[in-house]
């Protein structure tokens, strides 16, 4: 059935860059809790609450009447109004973590808040990333959406993606700490990382080979796009090796440029994901649909703006 | 107190899509909107067992609906007569529900930047008046009537006959039931 994605570009990538900035606070916030080592991704902070920012204006941005906005936040059962009261506070905490490190910060030695804020900011950054596999998960209209898989596969990836993008801007300012803390706080990064892509594909392919074999014939298909059809480049190239495997690679790698790379390689492919996931929302044909449709004029169709 | 359904008769109805014009006529549906289009189903098999069925189509007014449940801004509901609509008000054209919803019932108005959908025409026939694609109907292939009320038409042929809801699986209860000829079933 060939239909026009409700959901196009902008809902892609507020899900990589709400994934993004909920793996960076995570890691600030462990970081500084368990560590004591905040300070080298105070910057990161800050630039989650940006990029958190940035999604939930993609987010506005895509809605119909982006002026009635506000009105998303009104009702309480909704899984998308649960998500919007969560991006608006992780916004302001993300932001309230970094407030604590510049040298101006007048709460700069109220440490005990910064743990509070800290530990909030761990709890709210796993619960960004989580959410956006729940609210597409939920969907059993869509059949590729429709499985538990994928809100982990969500969370592994926001993670994996923020700890890349936090081992970016490790050491930036405002830290004033050792350089050889710096470098600590990145071999760490990069093991944990290459922990989380090695967890990532273990999902991935879970999740794309039970929905080729398991799941039902729309999702079934869907997946051999992935495997072997149109949707497959994208995949085993861009995410999977691209994306995956080589940013793995890279970190094994002993030198300073392999080290900057996996990192910028690992974004592009949480980005792919996200682009792929939202494009493949096919749902099961109803009798006769495809045929019905496929007879319609096209919208420029000359005739249809005869009486304009 | 009501419930809202219908029941399309496949073996009456003939393709001549009076529905989708009448529909789209009284409503005023912008000229790419379509509420409820007749999709045509084969021909099938080999001459001489053909068999050919054109099922109507519109929003199923599901007893489940996935759409109300993901709706943020509360404009997508479901009142009491089993009846589903959108608030125009409060619509903020985010698209949840046409992506919860698994009949394609949902359409994004661009002028407008809300989603529409079919309403069974409440505000008609919550006064006994017929819906506009049921009042067209000249084969009555569409039968409208309240479930909760055992002599209506409608209540009467779910009971009696073997009818056909559409996608059942994923446990939406859509409350329009489809009467197929034996042997040309989708």
């Amino acid at each position: 059935m060939k239909e026009e994605h409700s959901w196009g570009w902008p809902i892609a990538s507020y899900l990589f860059l709400g994934g993004v900035g909920g793996g960076m606070i995570v890691v600030a916030g462990l970081a500084d809790l368990a560590f004591d080592r905040g300070e080298a991704f105070s910057l990161g902070s800050l630039i989650a609450g940006i990029a958190i920012a940035i999604g939930s204006g993609l987010l506005v941005f895509e809605l119909g009447r982006p002026f009635q906005f506000w009105r998303v936040l009104s009702r309480q059962k909704a899984i998308m109004t649960a998500g919007a009261w969560m991006l608006s506070f992780t916004i302001l905490t993300s932001f309230a973590y970094f407030s604590f490190w510049p040298d101006f910060s007048p709460w700069r030695q109220l440490v005990g808040l910064r743990y509070l804020v800290a530990g909030i900011n761990i709890i709210l950054g796993l619960g960004v990333c989580i959410y956006t596999g729940i609210l597409l998960g939920s969907l059993r209209a869509r059949a590729y959406w429709n499985t538990p898989i994928l809100p982990v596969l969500f969370l592994l990836s926001g993670l994996s993606t923020g700890v890349a993008a936090q081992a970016l801007l490790a050491g930036a300012w405002p830290y004033r700490g050792s350089a050889a803390d710096v470098e600590a706080a990145h071999a760490a990064l990069r093991s944990l990382d290459l922990t989380l892509i090695v967890f990532e594909i273990m999902v991935l392919f879970l999740y794309v080979v039970m929905m080729r074999l398991a799941a039902g014939e729309v999702a079934a298909r869907i997946a051999a796009k992935w495997l072997a059809g149109q949707k497959s480049l994208s995949f085993w190239g861009g995410l999977v090796v691209f994306g995956l495997v080589a940013p793995g690679l890279l970190y094994l790698i002993p030198s300073a440029a392999a080290h900057l790379a996996a990192p910028v390689l690992i974004l592009i492919g949480g980005l792919i994901l996200r682009f792929l996931i939202v494009f493949s929302d096919e749902r099961a044909e109803l009798p006769g649909e495809s045929h019905y449709y496929s007879r319609l004029p096209k919208p420029d169709a000359p005739f249809l703006k005869a009486w304009d | 107190m009501a419930r809202f359904a219908m029941v399309m008769d496949t073996r009456r109805c003939i393709g001549c899509h009076a529905c989708t014009v009448a529909c789209k006529v009284n409503n005023e549906l912008p000229i790419e909107m379509i509420y409820n289009p007749v999709f045509t189903h084969g021909p099938n098999g080999v001459f001489p067992h053909v068999s050919m069925t054109f099922y109507p189509h519109l929003c199923m007014h599901c007893k489940n609906p996935p759409c109300v449940g993901c709706c943020p801004s509360g404009a997508s509901q479901q009142d009491a007569d089993g009846i589903v609509w959108v608030d125009q008000n409060k619509c903020i054209g985010c698209k949840a529900c046409i992506q919860a919803c698994p009949y394609h019932a949902r359409h994004e108005n661009t002028k407008t930047g809300t989603v529409q959908k079919c309403d069974f025409c409440k505000e008609r026939v919550r006064e006994g008046l017929e819906a506009f694609c049921v009042e067209t109907c000249h084969q009555r292939a569409r039968i409208f009537g309240d479930l909760d009320d055992p002599g209506s038409a409608v209540s009467q042929m779910v009971k009696s006959m073997h009818t056909l809801q559409l996608l059942p699986e994923i446990g939406t209860d859509p409350q329009v039931y489809y009467i197929v000829a034996p042997g040309s079933q989708a």
